[in-house]
This record gives structure tokens, C-alpha cells and sequence, in this order.
């Protein structure tokens, strides 16, 4: 059995050292395609972490009317919470937020009337919804019709865009650069063929079970693959420790979240062997490598 | 063979078609165990054929084909490598690998087909003494003459010690010393029980060995030695294959003079120093080299 594996094994090198060149610009292709994807797939996977610590930010600010009595107040705040989009809200009671305005800003406040109404706190769970809660928020009876509802629309919706981009950037970048690293991982494998044909006819000659002959270019194929995801997953730590470097000067800003280092290289040179098998059999395939 | 033994090796009525094009049509043949058979004929004459269809490389339209118990053209496609396993093959180009040495292209081979680094080591050394190779185990292909690569090819295709073994055209690239040595190498793993069945068109050669001789043409089997000996070797003549050019009209005009029984003296005559290619021969060449192309 081992003197199989070993055999096999011993093919797949053979092939892989005799197209180094053609090797190497697949998994090169590889490697950039799927440093590509995961990196696209790792912003767009931050920036959602991101704008969901973000909507506790992007809280609405209600104000209602004055003169608003507590069975009003708990009225609209129970309509509020019925609203797609709405995680959670906060009754902060007019007294409540000039108390705290008063220790924060001492000075203004010393010798002033609590000029704030009751309003309420509300916090999206879904971004995209904003406008919407928005509109019926203003809608209520309660609410102050001068401006008693206020968020910051253009952020959310700057996240929202951003997301939406991701995707697109990703779906088409990304798909480019797939089928180039098909193309290759197909031609190399193709070439190996053409280049093992005279080791190719004598295994057909004495008989060499389907596994022997065929395993070692969907070996060839994987190791193109896996090692592009490797490469991919190398190049996205770097660049995710280039830019935390970078982010660390800028105090105002937050700080990246940690790379799942094992897991993405786990994920990329799994995708990427994967790929490398698929690619490799389609190539025995077109090229009808039967056992004739 | 008794009357009701079944032969080693039997095709009945069969066809084969290449794009609707006959290459083979109903074809009859039976082969003892043991036995050593030469399939003679022009090149498309459907010798090659007959053989892969042994080995399923190609498949038959129409008829059976009974191997020793197995009905060939009932093996699938995942049989095939087990089919082979119980065969030798000889192919014409040697097909070996110029960077592996001789012993080290036969142990490739064992390796491909599925035996152990100790049945290698056991093995290779046996093959390679059964074909006279001991001394040249450690030679690259280009440091071999044509012969001695061929006997490697040979050799190679005994890695599964096969009962049966298939050649085509094994002498179809050497000149007739070595050819003569590559059939008596055959000869002699006849002689210890493999049954041979060889396509050649190399007429001195098959007449010195005088084996059963089954001649083809246009797809069908027009002689057969075993039971008409004596339209033997006269067909071959007949059916000289790619000559060269310049002794096309020699051959065409030599067969058309003297038609039927031709011995084998007559057949060195008739391939004997002939105007056209005794001039262009190299002076110091034997004229026989060249009756063989």
C-alpha cells in the first residue's frame, strides 16, 4: 500500500518539477484570486461587524412632544418596538437626561431650566432600515413634528453602500481572477499530460489501475491549489498586520479585528485544493485521457 | 487439440470499423496455448487491429473473442487494467523513458502495475536475464542499440509474467541482424510457455523462423500456414509492405513474374541486388540488409 502511495506521490512531483514554470503561475493565480476573495470576504465581514457596533452609535434620538403623559410614553414606545428593524428602546426621561447634562456641563447649566422633553433612544438591527423607522417614528402622535426625529442618515447609509460594493468588487474581481487560475490550472495539467505521455502508455501497457494513472494530476492539481491558498492566506496576515501597524497611529480610530489566522488557512488551501482537483479533472476530462 | 478442446485464443466473425470504415470484417482465428503466431500483411491489412482487440484498445463491431475463459468484449472499462495485467504488450517505439536506466525503466513499470519495492528487487533481475540485459542494467536508452532497447520493451512487458504476449511490429525500426535477434528472444519465451502472437511485415524474419504465419489483407484473413501451408510464404512477398521508394516498381514487377510458390532461397532473388537500390545503397552494405524495409 505504501509502496503505491509512494509511487503516486513520486508521479505528482515528477510532474509538478517537469512544468515548475506553468506550475507556479497557477498557483500564483491561485494565490492572488483567493487572497483577492478572502480579503474582500474578511472587509466585508468587518465592516458588518463594524456597522453592527456601529448601530448602538447610529442610535435615533426621538423627541416627543411636551406635555406627553407616561401612558403616552409607554404607548409609543411599545409602538416603536413593533417596527422591522428595531432592537431595542430607551425611555430617557426629560429630568433623567438634564440631570446628566448638568453634571457633564456644570457651567451651562448652572442657573438654567431643564429645556429637554422626554425622548426615547433607539437602537437599529438592521442598518438599511433606518429611513423607514424613521418615517413612521415621525408619523406618531407623540413624536415633535419640528425635528423630533434624528439619526445619522448618511453614515448608515454610506455602510450600507460600502457593503453592497464589497459584493459586487468581490463577485466580479473575484470571478476574474478564478477563471484565470482555472485556464491555468487547466493548461498545466494539460501540458503534464502531454509531456508524462510516454509514462502515461506504459502504465496503460502493464495494466496500471485507473487510480495510479489518474491520481497524480488530481494530486498535481490540489497541491497547485492548496499552495495558492496558503500563499493567499500568508499574504492576507501580512497585510492585515501592515494595516493594524498603520491604524495604530491613528488613535481616533478603532482598531482592527483579530485575523482568525488558523481557520483562514485552513479555509483558503482547502478552497484552493479543492478548486485545483475540479480544474485538474476537467482537464482529464476534455482531454478524454481513457484508458485506451 | 481434440476435437472438443476449447482453443487458448479464438475470434469468431468479428468486425471492427474505424469511422464506418471496415478494418476488420469477420474474422475467424484460433490460437493454441503455447502457441507462436506471426500476423503478416500490408500496413492496414488489420494485423494491428487484431491485436488491439486483445488488449481493448479498440473494440469490436460484431462476433466473440475468448481468451483462455474470458469473453473480451464483455470486459468494461474498469476491467481493462486487470485484462492488461494478464498480457504482455510490445509496441514498435519501445516507448521508454530516456532518463530512467534499463533496469530502472523496468522497475517503473513493475512500480506502475502495483508490485512491492521487494517483488521489484526480486524481479527486475530475473527479467532482465530473460532477455540478456544483466550487463547493460545500468545503460540510458540512448547508449542501447535498437535491439537491445527493443529487448527492454520485451522485458517490460513480462514485469507480470503474462501466458500470453502481444508484439506489434516489435522489429518494425531495427535492421535484420537485430530483428533476427529480437524473434529469437520471442522464440525462446515461446519455448518456455508464452504464447506469442506477433504482427510483423518483416518477411526474412518470418521465414527463418518458420512459425504458423497468418497472412491479412483489406481486413480479412487470406492464409493461414497451420491449414494451407503451402500458399506460405508466398503472401508475405506479395504483400511486402512499405517499401522503399525507389524499389516500389522492382517489387511490384518481381511479385507480378514470379507468382505462387517462391521458397525462401527464391525470396533472398527476389529481394537480391536489383539495379534501382543496389546503386543507392552504401557500397559497403550486403545488399540482404536491404531486401527487409
Amino acid at each position: 500500500m505504501f509502496d503505491r502511495l509512494f509511487f503516486v506521490l513520486g508521479e505528482t512531483f515528477t510532474a509538478l518539477r517537469r512544468n515548475l514554470g506553468l506550475a507556479f503561475a497557477a498557483t500564483g493565480t491561485v494565490a492572488a484570486s483567493l487572497y483577492l476573495l478572502g480579503g474582500l470576504f474578511l472587509a466585508y465581514s468587518g465592516i458588518s461587524r463594524y456597522a453592527d457596533g456601529l448601530s448602538g452609535r447610529f442610535e435615533m434620538r426621538v423627541f416627543l412632544k411636551d406635555g406627553i403623559t407616561v401612558p403616552q410614553i409607554k404607548w409609543t414606545a411599545e409602538k416603536i418596538r413593533s417596527f422591522e428593524g428595531v432592537r431595542q428602546v430607551n425611555w430617557i426621561p426629560r429630568d433623567k437626561a438634564w440631570e446628566k447634562y448638568s453634571k457633564e456641563n456644570p457651567e451651562i447649566a448652572r442657573g438654567l431650566e431643564n429645556p429637554f422633553p422626554d425622548s426615547f433612544k433607539v437602537i437599529l438591527s438592521d442598518l438599511k432600515k433606518g429611513d423607514e423607522v424613521s418615517e413612521r417614528i415621525a408619523k406618531l402622535p407623540a413624536t415633535d413634528p419640528d425635528g423630533g426625529v434624528q439619526y445619522l442618515r448618511d453614515e448608515q447609509n454610506l455602510i450600507a453602500q460600502a457593503k453592497d460594493a464589497l459584493k459586487v468588487l468581490g463577485g466580479m474581481v473575484g470571478g476574474l481572477l478564478a477563471t484565470i487560475a482555472a485556464v491555468l490550472i487547466f493548461n498545466a495539467i494539460r501540458l503534464t499530460v502531454l509531456s508524462r505521455r510516454i509514462e502515461i502508455r506504459i502504465m496503460k501497457l502493464v495494466g496500471a489501475s485507473y487510480a495510479t494513472v489518474y491520481t497524480p494530476f488530481l494530486l498535481e492539481g490540489a497541491i497547485q491549489g492548496a499552495l495558492g491558498g496558503l500563499v493567499a492566506a500568508g499574504l492576507l496576515a501580512l497585510t492585515h498586520r501592515t494595516i493594524g501597524e498603520a491604524l495604530k497611529s491613528f488613535s481616533a480610530l478603532s482598531q482592527l479585528p483579530s485575523l482568525p489566522y488558523n481557520d483562514l488557512t485552513l479555509a483558503l488551501s482547502g478552497a484552493g485544493a479543492f478548486y485545483g482537483v475540479v480544474c485538474s479533472a476537467a482537464a482529464l476530462y476534455r482531454l478524454q485521457l481513457r484508458y485506451r | 487439440m481434440t476435437e472438443f478442446s476449447t482453443p487458448y485464443l479464438r475470434f469468431q466473425n468479428v468486425s471492427v470499423n474505424y469511422a464506418k470504415h471496415p478494418a476488420l470484417s469477420e474474422v475467424s482465428l484460433e490460437v493454441e496455448r503455447g502457441e507462436f503466431v506471426f500476423l503478416v500483411g500490408r500496413t492496414g491489412a488489420g494485423k494491428s487491429t487484431l491485436l488491439k482487440l486483445l488488449t481493448k484498445e479498440v473494440d469490436a463491431a460484431e462476433g466473440t473473442i475468448d481468451w483462455d475463459g474470458t469473453e473480451i468484449r464483455r470486459v468494461g472499462v474498469f476491467g481493462i487494467p486487470k485484462l492488461r495485467r494478464s498480457m504482455g504488450i510490445v509496441p514498435q517505439d519501445f516507448a521508454l523513458l530516456p532518463r530512467k536506466k534499463v533496469w530502472e525503466n523496468l522497475a517503473y513499470a513493475m512500480r506502475a502495475a502495483g508490485a512491492t519495492r521487494r517483488q521489484i528487487r526480486r524481479r527486475v533481475p530475473e527479467i532482465l536475464e530473460r532477455v540478456n540485459m544483466v550487463h547493460r542494467a545500468d545503460a540510458y536508452p540512448d547508449q542501447l542499440s535498437g535491439g537491445e532497447q527493443q529487448r527492454v520493451a520485451i522485458g517490460r512487458a513480462l514485469v507480470n509474467d503474462p501466458p500470453l504476449l502481444l508484439a506489434d511490429e516489435p522489429t518494425g525500426n531495427l535492421d535484420p541482424e537485430h530483428s533476427i535477434e529480437i524473434m529469437e528472444l520471442l522464440v525462446e519465451l515461446n519455448r518456455k510457455g508464452t504464447t506469442v502472437l506477433v504482427a510483423s511485415h518483416d518477411v526474412l524474419v518470418i521465414e527463418r523462423l518458420r512459425k504458423r504465419t497468418v497472412t491479412m489483407s483489406e481486413g480479412r484473413i487470406v492464409g493461414d500456414s497451420k491449414t494451407d501451408p503451402v500458399t506460405q510464404p508466398m503472401l508475405d512477398l506479395e504483400l511486402e509492405p512499405e517499401p522503399s521508394p525507389v524499389e516500389i516498381p522492382v517489387v511490384v514487377e518481381t511479385a507480378a513474374a514470379a507468382p505462387v510458390s517462391v521458397s525462401s532461397e527464391n525470396a533472398k532473388e527476389v529481394t537480391d541486388p536489383l539495379p534501382i537500390s543496389a546503386e543507392d545503397a552504401p557500397e559497403d552494405t550486403d545488399p540482404k540488409e536491404n531486401a527487409d524495409v
